[in-house]
């Protein structure tokens, strides 16, 4: 487990810029407070145990097969990019609407809960090197214990960079951050459009 | 009234715009041939002359015509396209294409511009090392000699960097002077924060990748100067981003709109030149007293700098890149530049003066180069 911790606090920057570049302006446009930054965060974490629980146990059982294909990892990372660019560019958009507006879809997407859920997911399954190399090992462990212990030396160890993320919510509140920080999770939407797409592209060509 | 407005005409008789002009026409010589000219090479002699005698031109136009724009236009466009020229000469010199490899990142020979700077901050001050991967010192565009030119030209122009010294803004400005009205009028204020967002965005994503997120993803002048060799998916996503980015930000709303939108919606460097307006001694003032509200500024302006509500208050916002449109669109002449702290309507041919002097000497020095460059290249194709 203190080498999965380990392997976590060396890649945690890797998890950080997945998510740095959606969580620092989404905290921009509706800074709220320590408190409510806590309850994103804490979705957003518990999102990832859970993510990491169940890629433990898919680990486990079904062997390193299926993850270390470069197919299933493109098909994979590249449609939950997309899906979570289009979320958050309908975000953005819902965000610079009227709050009176009718339509349905706009208040589902405002829910703020939604999007720390999402980037769970996305960062949890981003597949970069260290997450290849946890599941390697969670799939040759002797039991499925073992398996999740892995599982949760790594989670601890990305997990401690999100540490002083609350510390946002000191920030005092002004309208223009609150613009500039809708403008640019619009922004990071499409660059994870782009990153989704080039994965997909990639694993249709090359797969 | 009248006569008010006939004392604030910036027109000068021509003697007295010769006069102006002198300092200018002894220092962009001894500048231009640093010191000892030489006149051997019989192209690169009639390039200099005629660089320097147009700059001159120019210069002393702005004080006999008492306008300023158009003739800064005029230089600022030339520079954006013989600096584009004179770098993909040099590329193509250097590697014999207009792209690069990994191969020239690894060994640092990219030539630095100043739209890098916003990426270098964060991991400067984290990692104590610079991002980019060009030269520190030599070669062609080092990073210390552009960031102290940048440096020097912000605290002093302030966002007036953008419109006398950027050596791209001359691309999006240019082609917003196509239409005589613009097809597109209505855009949204809040707009106009889109490159703080997007300064937030590559600040984050440098600082975090360690690499030059801007100049990866999203620059559309790489279009016009060097980018990325096609090898594989990404790279086709990044020329096909640094086209579309382009022909969108820089060819077609500008035309559409009137309004330099590159540098108004996109460029992450203009955020920071926006703040450093905080510091510059010069600002654009207007004369509550003579303004009779006809609101032909806010629709002249082509950075989205002068809203109604500006006028109304008698001050131009900090996103003014003393470009000075509005001040030759005002009939009244009740917009001129001046000097913080001085009321509107005092020393006003004073602040205009000094001003010029130094914004026109940055962007007559800088530009000068490769203006030299490319007139010896058209030269040589004749002699």
């Amino acid at each position: 487990m203190l080498d999965s911790f380990i392997l976590g606090l060396s890649s945690g920057s890797t998890c950080l810029f997945t998510c740095g570049m959606v969580i620092f302006p989404y905290l921009m446009a509706g800074t709220a407070g320590t408190r409510k930054i806590i309850t994103d965060l804490s979705l957003f974490l518990l999102t990832r145990f859970l993510v990491y629980f169940i890629l433990a146990t898919l680990a486990f059982y079904f062997g390193k097969v299926i993850f270390t294909s470069p197919v299933f990892r493109n098909y994979i990372s590249g449609i939950l990019y997309m899906l979570f660019s289009g979320m958050l560019i309908w975000y953005a958009i819902s965000r610079s609407r009227k709050p009176d507006c009718p339509a349905k879809i706009v208040e589902t997407v405002h829910n703020r809960k939604l999007v720390p859920v999402f980037l769970g997911v996305v960062n949890s399954l981003g597949f970069c090197p260290a997450l290849m190399l946890i599941l390697t090992k969670s799939a040759t462990e002797g039991t499925i214990v073992q398996s999740y212990l892995a599982f949760l030396g790594f989670f601890a160890g990305t997990a401690l960079y999100f540490i002083p993320v609350p510390l946002a919510g000191k920030i005092r509140r002004k309208k223009v951050f609150e613009t500039i920080g809708v403008m640019a999770t619009g922004i990071a939407g499409i660059i994870f459009m782009i990153k989704g797409l080039t994965s997909l592209i990639g694993g249709i060509i090359y797969g | 009234m009248d006569e008010a407005i006939k004392n604030l005409t910036m027109r000068k008789s021509f003697g007295k715009s010769m006069l102006y002009t002198l300092p200018m026409f002894l220092l962009t010589f001894i500048l231009m041939t640093g010191g000892r000219p030489d006149f051997s090479d019989r192209s690169g002699t009639i390039a200099l002359l005629t660089t320097f005698l147009g700059l001159n031109i120019l210069y002393f136009l702005m004080h006999y015509t008492g306008k300023t724009d158009k003739l800064r236009a005029i230089l600022f466009i030339v520079f954006a396209l013989t600096l584009s020229f004179t770098l993909i000469k040099n590329t193509i010199d250097i590697r014999q294409t207009m792209t690069y490899s990994q191969g020239d990142i690894l060994e640092c020979n990219m030539p630095f511009c100043h739209l890098v700077i916003p990426m270098l901050i964060l991991p400067a001050a984290f990692t104590q090392s610079i991002i980019y991967p060009g030269s520190i010192l030599g070669g062609f565009a080092s990073i210390s000699a552009m960031v102290v030119l940048w440096l020097a030209a912000s605290v002093i122009l302030g966002r007036g960097f953008c419109s006398w010294g950027c050596f791209y803004g001359g691309w999006d400005d240019g082609f917003s002077r196509f239409r005589k009205k613009p097809a597109i009028r209505k855009i949204s204020d809040s707009w106009k924060w889109m490159p703080f967002a997007v300064l937030l965005m590559v600040a984050l994503t440098s600082a975090l990748a360690l690499t030059p997120t801007y100049c990866d993803w999203m620059c559309p002048f790489k279009a016009v100067t060097e980018f990325e060799e096609v090898t594989g998916i990404e790279s086709a996503a990044k020329a096909g981003i640094f086209i579309s980015l382009f022909g969108g930000f820089v060819v077609v709303l500008p035309v559409l709109t009137k309004k330099r939108t590159q540098c108004s919606y996109l460029c992450p460097l203009g955020a920071i030149n926006t703040l450093s307006n905080k510091v510059s001694p010069f600002i654009v003032k207007i004369d509550k007293q003579i303004c009779n509200d006809c609101y032909k500024c806010v629709q002249a302006c082509p950075m989205f700098a002068l809203t109604n509500d500006d006028v109304k208050k008698g001050s131009v916002s900090i996103f003014c890149t003393k470009c000075g449109k509005c001040i030759d669109a005002c009939p009244k002449q009740a917009i001129h530049y001046g000097i913080v702290g001085v009321p509107a309507n005092r020393m006003v041919k004073f602040s205009r003066n000094i001003f010029l002097f130094v914004s026109f000497l940055f962007i007559a020095i800088f530009a000068s180069g490769s203006i030299i460059t490319v007139v010896k290249s058209f030269v040589n194709l004749f002699i």
